[in-house]
């Protein structure tokens, strides 16, 4: 009897211990340039610098890109003309300046003022998307799938487009926008006759193609996207420069490395890339463990050793919108995460806000990794380096043409 | 069930109580988890065990065997008394004024020993030593079992500071004020609608301030405001202010009370969501103090005395953690509340503002109040500190110490430091809570008093600083408008001069005499609303503490004016200029205009 208590207390002993006991085994540490030279060799890699580099990225025989092409195309994003009921543009949803010059200041004293209240703080951030939960297009309606806006920044350089990678370039993507009932709402055949009547443009697309129609609107907006790439602290380091990104986010890259983030969140644009499950892991057994030796709780559907009585949830955050992923199978697009930290709320129906709690759901759920606070500091810290400014390619005039 | 067992329990649970007297000075780690050890065993063993067991042995020995054992029936009563107070400290606790709290913790501190004296009378037996050891590993383990701990290493960006060890905090260091609600509702309700909790997010005047901050100087120059503005996204490395978004719409920021949106995110996100602005904590954790450039101070978020189950998310934890703080709620007081918090000097760190780089000051309140003859250490009468008008209650015009607690149950106190925090913004916190904003009126309109004449063809009016601790007005007074608003009327009733009207489109007229300082850039102009480009004074027609100001109006025509004069002349405040307010409304298109108040009037009949 006795021995069989001691044994008992011994046990317990150990398993409370257990975590304390184990040795903490550091990740491989890296030096900066075996941290370059293991990034690179990962598929990872910088967005180019130049004009020529960018087109020898960008450019394709179907959509040859010219500063003609890219200026039209420009304007066209900017116009409203592309809407139903003349009020939306591109930028209405993917929110960028179209000027080059501080306009804060001059939007809160000017006395005419065409821009809604959000806008007037936000359009500063250059982030190309709305910062809403969910889009809202034509008539003031919100996406039917609650589907969160995604950024144009960089979106060129992906593999897929939209939510469940369905379209795969932004030629495709720019007709499904403008045609959307839920988005512009503009057939095709309307498009090009607005075009045709508005001064300008169709002397424009003449010279800059042969004829006026979609598939050349098309091609000339996706044209101005290719252009619309960030360079970031993570370019600049990946370039060759060791002090551009802070030891943290160095931290943080090693971490995204060797975890496995990169195994989808890869090539240049860091996602985008390819079509995975989410969540990979499903934790809707009647009792969840996952986090009983994290250090805290993240008070998001699960926390500590708890028991999981509510309803069965297909994601680990509240199923607005009920969408379902490509085919029903809660198949993704791995998103791009350049400029995440300007993009929340996160996830596909936008009911994460913050970035930490996005990066621990991330690791539980498609890494099986409970991350501590230090690992999330530092890729939080990591994604905070991918944030960058849009890239000077000197192709458009600073006013348009 | 044998009789050594219950013995072992009880000395275990003497041991565990008196380990946590103060006599011992437990480290706080061990203490902590003895007393929950303490508590929560005791209340089990009592109720599962002792109790069955005293009904089963009285039974036993004195109806069966009738057996007469004074020892016998001592002991039961004091464990009687012990188990009772014992349940009373643990459910209700012994805040302060509850004389049955006191009473209790009395009769479980001295009962103890009487009951130990008792037990050793009542009982001849040895005490079984290898139970007692196996008891006594049992609360070894317990006691040396580690707590948690959040905060870990990264990097540093301002003034503040934070523990030597550390250079980031998380955002479960920063505990939400929401917490400290249900214990100290009056309080929270007060602060929640005061101007310290409005700081950031919920403050549409600095939101639209911090952006155009750093699209003057640039997105690391936010750090600057958030210094004192937003220390705990300062400290957990967030680059800027942010506000609460309800779906695709911004909450109604403007008009919330009761801190409801903290409330919720408690309820929802526990305490993993960080609570933007100056919390409890932010003020209650500071350890040091200076007046030598913006937010410095020290903080000292993790060496605080957390008891068991104080961190925990879940409901019933944290219930347990409020009824371990009100059975002994030294620790917890000592670990928010210091000295320094009644001086004066504590205030300075914030509100004496200095530049970045050229150290000018911007604000420099502490330093006019230093000055003033309020600052008189030497006659404690003639004293009188920050918190003696900022933070005492107000009724019909006066102080009046508020009679009460600050503590649901806690110790009465004849002069409890309400969190209105009361000062010149009677406008934002107005708009969520009357009380608010009337405790800020009734202190703004003890500050100052008029006399007014008419000699040699001029209108002599003098505004005399009565009543504030430092000029008048003082804080962002480049922003403030405090002037007169000045009428005569003739015989006729025609008005023949006036001054410092509001034109058509609400600001005040140029003519007007207000009494502001007025920053310049390098090239002496006006710096407008980007006062962090401050470099030269232009002007300051501030009112220092207890000095007069003489304002002269001459008067056109003064010999051929008719006789009897009407002349009347107000003390005007506004919080915000209305050419402000319209540039903010522009972002904010739900804010009101702020009103003018009316802080002194004065009329008078020349013959």
């Amino acid at each position: 009897m006795r021995f069989f208590v001691i044994t008992f207390i011994v046990l317990i002993l150990v398993l409370f211990s257990v975590s304390t006991i184990l040795p903490k085994k550091e990740k491989q540490v890296y030096t900066d340039d075996e941290l370059r030279a293991t990034a690179l060799s990962r598929d990872l890699s910088s967005i180019p610098e130049s004009y020529e580099e960018l087109l020898a990225l960008v450019d394709t025989p179907e959509n040859r890109l010219s500063k003609e092409k890219i200026a039209l195309g420009k304007d066209l994003y900017f116009d409203t003309i592309l809407s139903k009921d003349r009020d939306i543009s591109c930028a209405t949803c993917h929110v960028l300046m179209k000027e080059k010059r501080k306009v804060y200041s001059e939007m809160l004293t000017s006395e005419t003022n065409d821009k809604t209240d959000c806008v007037i703080c936000h359009l500063s951030d250059q982030s190309g998307t709305d910062r809403f939960v969910t889009a809202v297009g034509h008539n003031q309606q919100e996406n039917p799938f609650h589907l969160n806006t995604l950024t144009t920044l960089n979106a060129a350089l992906a593999k897929y487009q939209t939510w469940d990678g369905s379209v795969n370039s932004v030629e495709e993507q720019v007709g499904a926008s403008i045609q959307d009932p839920y988005q512009m709402n503009l057939s095709a055949a309307e498009v090009e006759q607005r075009l045709m009547v508005e001064s300008g443009y169709l002397k424009r697309f003449e010279t800059v193609f042969d004829e006026l129609n979609f598939v050349n609107v098309q091609k000339a907006i996706a044209a101005y996207l290719k252009t619309l790439l960030t360079r970031s602290d993570y370019d600049r380091f990946l370039d060759g420069d060791n002090s551009a990104m802070s030891k943290l986010a160095k931290k943080g890259l090693a971490n995204f490395i060797n975890f496995g983030c990169k195994g989808c969140h890869t090539g240049v644009t860091v996602g985008g890339q390819s079509i995975q499950k989410f969540p990979l892991r499903d934790y809707n057994s009647l009792i969840d463990v996952t986090n009983s030796f994290n250090e805290s709780e993240k008070g998001r559907e699960v926390s500590g050793f708890t028991f999981n009585v509510q309803m069965y949830h297909p994601f680990p955050f509240e199923n607005t919108g009920g969408y379902m992923g490509k085919d029903g199978e809660q198949l993704f697009r791995v998103p791009i995460l350049r400029n995440v930290t300007k993009t929340s709320p996160y996830f596909h129906n936008g009911t994460v806000e913050k970035l930490r709690e996005a990066i621990f759901l991330m690791g539980k759920h498609q890494l099986g990794m409970s991350f501590t606070e230090t690992q999330i500091d530092e890729i939080e810290a990591f994604l905070k380096a991918l944030e960058g400014d849009i890239v000077d390619y000197n192709v458009t005039d600073e006013e348009g043409t | 069930m044998k009789a050594v067992h219950m013995k072992i329990y009880i000395i275990f649970m003497f041991l565990s109580g008196i380990l946590q007297l103060s006599f011992f000075n437990l480290d706080w780690e061990y203490f902590r988890m003895v007393q929950a050890v303490h508590i929560l065993s005791s209340a089990f063993v009592a109720v599962v065990l002792l109790i069955p067991y005293v009904n089963r042995h009285t039974y036993e020995y004195m109806i069966v065997k009738k057996v007469n054992s004074i020892s016998g029936v001592m002991l039961g009563l004091t464990l009687f008394l012990i188990i009772l107070s014992g349940f009373y400290l643990f459910l209700v606790g012994n805040p302060g004024s509850d004389k049955l709290g006191i009473l209790s913790y009395y009769i479980h501190l001295f009962g103890s020993f009487v009951l130990l004296f008792l037990l050793f009378l009542h009982i001849r037996k040895r005490v079984d030593s290898s139970k007692a050891s196996l008891v006594a590993a049992i609360l070894m383990f317990s006691a040396i079992y580690p707590g948690n701990a959040y905060s870990d290493t990264a990097e540093k960006l301002t003034l503040i500071e934070i523990e030597k060890d550390l250079d980031r905090y998380h955002n479960e260091d920063w505990t939400s004020s929401a917490k400290c609600k249900s214990c100290h509702e009056d309080i929270f309700n007060q602060w929640a609608d005061s101007n310290h909790r409005h700081l950031v997010g919920t403050n549409p005047y600095y939101m639209v301030m911090e952006n155009l901050a750093s699209e003057d100087m640039g997105e690391e120059f936010r750090q600057w405001c958030m210094g004192c503005h937003n220390p705990s996204a300062v400290t957990t490395m967030q680059t800027r202010t942010t506000h609460d978004m309800d779906g695709n719409n911004m909450p109604n920021i403007l008009f919330e009370s009761g801190g409801q949106s903290l409330v919720d995110a408690l309820k929802v996100h526990g305490n993993t969501r960080l609570e933007q602005g100056v919390s409890c904590i932010t003020c209650h954790r500071i350890t040091k103090v200076e007046s030598k450039g913006n937010a410095s101070y020290t903080l000292d978020l993790t060496n605080r005395k957390k008891y068991v189950f104080e961190e925990s998310n879940t409901d019933v934890a944290r219930w347990l953690s409020e009824k371990f703080i009100n059975a002994n709620p030294t620790a917890h007081k000592e670990s928010y509340s210091k000295e320094i918090y009644k001086e004066s000097a504590y205030c300075a760190s914030c509100h004496d503002e200095f530049l970045p780089d050229s150290k000018r000051a911007v604000v420099s309140t502490f330093k006019e109040w230093e000055k003033s003859p309020y600052n008189n250490p030497k006659d404690k009468t003639k004293h009188k500190s920050c918190i003696d008008c900022h933070m005492t209650y107000m009724k019909d015009g006066k102080f009046s110490p508020l009679k009460g607690t600050s503590t649901t149950g806690g110790v009465i106190k004849e002069d409890v430091k309400v969190h209105y925090f009361s000062g010149a913004n009677h406008f934002l916190s107005g708009l969520r809570n009357k009380t608010n904003e009337d405790q800020t009126i009734q202190l703004l309109k003890t500050s100052a008093e008029l006399d007014i004449d008419i000699k040699d063809g001029q209108i002599i009016v003098g505004v005399k600083n009565v009543g504030a601790g430092h000029h008048l007005p003082t804080g962002a007074s480049d922003f403030r408008e405090l002037w007169l608003d000045v009428t005569l009327k003739d015989a006729d009733s025609n008005t023949v001069f006036s001054s410092g009207k509001l034109n058509d489109k609400g600001n005040i007229g140029s003519d007007a005499r207000k009494f502001m300082k007025v920053f310049g850039d390098e090239n002496a102009k006006p710096v407008g609303l980007l006062f962090w480009r401050y470099k030269i004074l232009l002007s300051d027609t501030r009112i220092p503490a207890k000095e007069r100001r003489e304002e002269v109006f001459s008067l056109p025509h003064a010999e051929n004016l008719k006789y009897p004069l009407k002349l009347e002349v107000k003390l005007n405040f506004r919080i915000y200029p209305q050419w402000i307010t319209d540039i903010v409304k522009r972002a904010y298109p739900q804010l009101p205009d702020p009103p003018v108040v009316l802080l002194e009037e004065s009329q008078k009949e020349f013959k």
